[in-house]
């Protein structure tokens, strides 16, 4: 008996889901990885410095949400980690480069 | 913030359950206000949210408040100082525990928000482990 052969499937093409977030950290643009690294510094300073402001506000008892404040610190303390974990990535890639010998 | 968009989201839905729970224990504070028959009633203060438009979903606001009816109840009572001239005195029609089941779904409102900012913070916290012992 012959068995047809199996012929291709045809997958339909998947939209790219872009992202602001993801478009921000996978910029293109030229001075790629030291603009992405400047972006990431500035939000890391943004958060910071909100969550700063909201914990004055929270021991001068202005503060109407405690929610905001700790909402806010917890993204000040995961932008600080993320952004020393892209440090740390970098310098290890620099030192395995550094490490090639002739 | 776009960065850790799952925590300002839950942050938003926190800030809108927290003034329903505000709206609900003024109206349980002042469910027996008498007012005068000339004027209107204590009336019940209902909380509107409404999304924030976004193009992944921005949350939730509160979009402003409505009042109650002002007609409220009418009781008799005499010798009340503020009683008109047939004796009768204007007191809110707040259903109590109509305000008590609003309480409770304001309340677990709260507690399930605060339980999405949990695991997404969980969840960011074990994405920037990946990698680390590489």
């Amino acid at each position: 008996m012959s068995i047809a052969p199996i012929g291709p499937i045809a997958i339909p093409a998947v939209p790219p889901v872009s992202t602001p977030a993801a478009d921000a950290a996978t910029s293109t643009a030229p001075g790629g990885f030291a603009a992405a690294l400047d972006h990431g510094l500035g939000q890391l300073q943004q958060a910071q410095t909100k969550a700063d402001n909201l914990a004055v506000q929270a021991a001068t008892g202005d503060l109407t949400d405690v929610h905001d404040y700790m909402i806010a610190s917890t993204e000040a303390g995961l932008a600080t980690q993320l952004t020393a974990a892209v440090r740390n990535k970098a310098v290890d890639a620099f030192n395995e480069i550094m490490r090639m010998q002739a | 913030m776009a960065l850790f968009g799952a925590l300002g989201i839950a942050g938003t839905g926190l800030t809108v359950y927290r003034k329903w729970l505000d709206a609900v224990s003024d109206n349980l504070a002042n469910v027996n206000d008498a007012s005068a028959t000339s004027g209107p009633a204590f009336q019940a203060r209902y909380v509107l949210a409404q999304p924030v438009a976004d193009s992944l979903g921005g949350g939730a606001q509160v979009a402003g408040t409505a009042l109650g009816s002002a007609t409220g109840r009418l009781v008799y009572e005499p010798d009340h100082p503020l009683a008109d001239a047939e004796g009768m005195v204007r007191y809110p029609d707040i259903d109590m525990a109509g305000q008590m089941g609003q309480m409770i779904m304001a309340q677990r409102g709260y507690q399930a928000n605060l339980a999405v900012v949990d695991r997404a913070h969980d969840a960011y916290s074990a994405a920037l482990q990946l990698g680390r012992s590489a």
